[in-house]
């Protein structure tokens, strides 16, 4: 490849849009402990949250940047309006959504998955849920499907038992941020033995310069309940950084089933700091389902605590870093009980300059006998402007585990091109079948109208890379 | 014998706290009986040493333990104490060509073969003809810059030996390298400069052996720092193997950077079964078009010991060739820390790259880290790959063993010591080879109680 070739057009500004909202609500630019306290105080919060978010804000001045990757000093905390609330209260229905609101998920289609057949929809827009409708079967089978926000209100029991535990506030420095300011997520409790049909979905999106957008979800799935929950982001594009600084628990207890997926596709001046983390109980399934495209930098690393005996841990992480991007991702297993399993794929995709990490964790604790984990990481690049790095951690401390990780970076085959080409296809589709097949690992663990639309974004991104 | 309690009990200490004391004065003194060249390349080095922290690489600061290190009393061993030689002078045996012998700091002696001799072969003590070594001491990648105790060497080495194999000269038989030590109390910083010339073949054999000297039931620790700094030229090719059977009192710190010409190779085999403490780096810089490292390295720990492993590969020109292995089998409460790092830097074309980290928990209590990573700014490879795996005992393999009527003990036995073998192999010198294997056997025999314990 010749360096001066242009490899691929991003064309992801074609899908960005932004609207001129009237806010109704949003605090000052900047953090200070009356940010926090004014956030509280607009949403009419108990004390104990009061408490919480005070004790987050300590932790988050207290604690350093991170050091151990690069850029996050980029980011102007005192720009950040951290609380902005679009409409008043949250919408029944959907004829009740403000005009402008719904001509934005119009764009984003989001009526017509709901004519489909899907489950639930809550969509972020800015910093509070304003849309949210939960379909009656799901009601009477009482699966609760809210907004954060409204959840602290009306199960204030359930919320308070595991809001934090799993992602304490003193986790990491975005942790605590999230913690103090945080604003909508979804929340998704499933009773014993409910087994939830059909995929949840939740749309995010982030609107307003220098918004900063730090949802909480909260998932709590009893005792042999299942559920699969969606969450795909787009954002509209600004000249400067926003912040996006997420925190998702999951309780998975004995025997329940969860799947986690996302399509996270931010546009390109968006700092995505997001910890995600699941304890699974005895005999339960966790599964990340994550892919990343979009953002300036992405950090994130879903994790899976297997605390219970015969827990299973599977982690698919997918990342596309362009042009100006980093994709700083990848995935952590932790067995603390015994017979536990964890399965980590990880697949990455450079090109144009971009930069994709991997980085991940595999620990077996003192007492986690006979675990079975296995970890690989592939990673493709598709010019030699790009860097590809793999940083896995694999500390065992049992003397029984059966652990594999492996890890390749390469290039597109030369030979599987030429092959393609000589059966008709032009150099593009196949450098594009080539990168669709490297990540249908993936793909093929979607529900079809993700998968469609993610080989879409695939296609999109390497258009015209032979031009 | 005398109640340990005898010592103080050493204070808590942070992860990264090495409770080595460095006695400025000793060093200005090394500084200044030492030519202005070296003094100032001495005071740089103690500058970065100062202000440097203990694990600069910030994808290895939370795998870090210096805890083991118990080196209040260790006492910076100066100039004046490792003058002069001592006894007795070894014997050059049949098996190799060359052997220079230091004990506890001071030169036993040197003694080469007559072919060494006349092909102009040079082995000596480090400091006999400084000048000579200048550039190799005071070059750009000599030592890591970054690495604190890669620079506390460069600043504090009062002991060396310098080893030169001329152009085109091809030894048969191995240079033999042996440092004796174990003194306790003692803190014994030294570099070893070997440099072969284009086209040269030559092998060394590195042994980290006890010294002779008494020592009591408990030795108070001592602190031993060690180079091997090689440069191997265009068309040449090395092979170091090093069998670091040392006392459980000795803290060791080692680096060994290579810098590789064009056409050139090097094979490292490096045993690990001594001390309490080992920190060791290795740093392979792939700098000329088809050069190719080959590198194996094997851990045998037990008790308390900790091996906190290391290793660097840079792929600097094209057609490069990496291809390293470390395998640690763990009895008791030991731990091993296998770190290493491929870099493939955005000339390297053609780069071919392997780093496998393979490790074995004998038992319950013993703890494997590995950390094979890659940074890769160059795609255009033949390959660019790690693997790692940890796993107890393969049961079909043990079954397959019994099924031959090798008892139970025996067939674990072999099983482990086959799972070192591959470094066992490629130690050039067969005394040592023997040597090494008698060493892990006894390990393994010492430390399989427990082992059979775990498996119960």
């Amino acid at each position: 490849m010749t360096a001066t070739r242009e490899i691929v057009t991003d064309k992801r500004d074609q899908f960005a849009f932004h609207d001129d909202i009237a806010y109704l609500r949003e605090t000052k630019r900047g953090l200070t402990r009356a940010t926090v306290e004014e956030i509280s105080g607009f949403k009419d919060e108990p004390e104990w949250m009061l408490q919480f978010r005070l004790r987050a804000f300590e932790h988050f001045l207290k604690r350093p940047m991170p050091a151990w990757t690069d850029g996050l000093d980029r980011i102007d905390f005192d720009k950040i309006v951290y609380y902005r609330k679009p409409s008043e209260r949250e919408e029944k229905s959907w004829d009740d959504v403000p005009e402008q609101i719904k001509a934005t998920f119009e764009r984003l289609g989001i009526p017509e998955a709901e004519r489909k057949f899907l489950a639930g929809v809550g969509a972020q827009y800015d910093s509070e849920v304003v849309y949210h409708s939960v379909r009656e079967e799901l009601s009477k089978i009482g699966v609760v499907f809210m907004g954060t926000d409204q959840a602290l209100k009306e199960y204030p029991e359930i919320f308070k038992k595991h809001f934090g535990t799993i992602v304490p506030p003193e986790d990491n420095k975005f942790a605590a941020l999230n913690s103090a300011v945080w604003s909508g997520g979804s929340f998704v409790y499933v009773p014993k033995g409910v087994e939830v049909p059909l995929p949840l979905q939740a749309y995010f999106r982030i609107n307003g310069e220098n918004t900063g957008q730090f949802e909480r979800t909260l998932i709590v799935v009893e005792e042999g309940a299942k559920v699969h929950y969606i969450e795909g982001c787009t954002a509209p594009i600004y000249a400067t950084d926003s912040l996006h600084a997420a925190v998702v628990e999951v309780v998975a207890l004995p025997g329940s089933k969860v799947r986690y997926t996302t399509i996270q596709n931010w546009s390109n001046d968006v700092y995505n700091l997001v910890t995600k983390r699941a304890h699974a109980y005895a005999n339960s399934t966790v599964e990340w389902i994550d892919a990343n495209t979009g953002s300036r930098k992405t950090v994130k690393f879903p994790a899976i605590y297997l605390r219970g005996e015969g827990a299973t841990a599977d982690i698919i992480s997918v990342a596309v870093a362009g042009k100006g991007q980093h994709q700083d991702t990848g995935a952590k297993a932790i067995h603390l009980a015994p017979n536990t399993r964890s399965r980590i794929v990880s697949k990455s995709v450079s090109k144009d300059g971009g930069r994709a990490t991997y980085r991940g964790q595999l620990k077996v604790a003192p007492g986690a006998t006979n675990v079975v984990a296995s970890v690989r990481c592939d990673a493709l690049m598709l010019d030699d402007q790009s860097r590809s790095d793999t940083y896995p951690y694999i500390d065992i401390q049992e003397d029984d585990t059966t652990m594999t990780h492996e890890a390749t970076v390469g290039k597109i085959s030369a030979d599987q091109v030429f092959y393609l080409m000589s059966r008709g296809l032009t150099e593009n589709e196949a450098q594009n079948l080539i990168v669709q097949g490297f990540l249908e690992v993936f793909t093929k663990e979607l529900p079809m109208e993700y998968a469609i639309e993610f080989n879409r974004l695939v296609k999109m991104e390497m258009e015209g890379s032979l031009g | 014998m005398t109640a340990p309690a005898a010592r103080p009990r050493p204070a808590r200490r942070a992860l990264d706290d090495l409770s080595l004391t460095v006695d400025e004065e000793a060093l200005e003194a090394l500084a200044a009986s030492s030519p202005e060249w070296l003094a100032a390349d001495r005071r740089d080095a103690y500058a970065r040493w100062a202000s440097l922290p203990a694990e600069s690489n910030l994808l290895y600061t939370p795998y870090i333990d210096l805890r083991g290190a118990a080196l209040q009393g260790a006492r910076l061993v100066g100039p004046s104490e490792v003058s002069g030689s001592r006894g007795p002078v070894p014997t050059l045996l049949d098996d190799a060509d060359a052997l220079i012998e230091v004990i506890e700091g001071r030169l036993a002696g040197v003694a080469l073969s007559e072919a060494a001799i006349d092909s102009g072969v040079r082995l000596r003590g480090l400091t006999d003809d400084l000048e000579d070594v200048r550039e190799a001491l005071v070059r750009e990648h000599a030592l890591p810059l970054t690495d604190k105790f890669a620079q506390l060497t460069r600043a504090a080495w009062s002991q060396g030996v310098a080893l030169d194999v001329p152009p085109g000269v091809r030894l048969p038989k191995p240079i033999v390298i042996r440092w004796a030590l174990g003194a306790p109390d003692r803190a014994l910083v030294t570099r070893t400069i070997v440099r072969l010339g284009e086209g040269a073949v030559a092998s060394i054999v590195e042994e980290l052996v006890p010294s002779p000297d008494p020592r009591d039931d408990e030795p108070a620790q001592a602190y031993f720092a060690g180079t091997m700094e090689v440069t191997v030229g265009d068309g040449a090719s090395l092979q170091v193997a090093s069998l670091q059977e040392l006392p459980a009192n000795v803290v060791a710190v080692q680096h060994r950077t290579a810098n590789i010409g064009e056409g050139s190779t090097l094979q490292w085999a490096l045993a690990q079964t001594g001390g309490r403490l080992v920190r060791s780096r290795v740093e392979n810089r792939l700098v000329g078009d088809r050069s190719s490292v080959r590198q194996v390295e094997i851990v045998f720990g037990a008790a308390d010991q900790l091996f906190d492993l290391t290793s660097y590969t840079t792929h600097i020109g094209r057609d490069t060739t990496g291809d390293l292995l470390s395998k640690g089998a763990l009895l008791e409460r030991s731990r091993t820390y296998m770190k290493g790092l491929i870099v493939i830097e955005k000339s390297a074309h053609g780069t071919d790259s392997f780093l496998g980290e393979f490790g074995m928990n004998l038992s319950k209590d013993a703890r494997s880290v590995a950390i094979p990573s890659l940074e890769i700014d160059q795609p255009d490879c033949r390959r660019a790959m790690h693997s790692s795996s940890v796993g107890p005992v393969d049961e079909t393999q043990l079954f397959y063993l019994e099924s031959r009527g090798i008892p139970p003990d025996e067939a674990r036995k072999f099983i482990v010591l086959g799972f070192l073998e591959p470094v066992v192999a490629r130690v050039p010198l067969a005394s040592a080879q023997d040597r090494l294997r008698e060493l892990l056997e006894e390990k393994w025999i010492a430390g399989s109680g427990d082992v059979s314990r775990a498996a119960a």
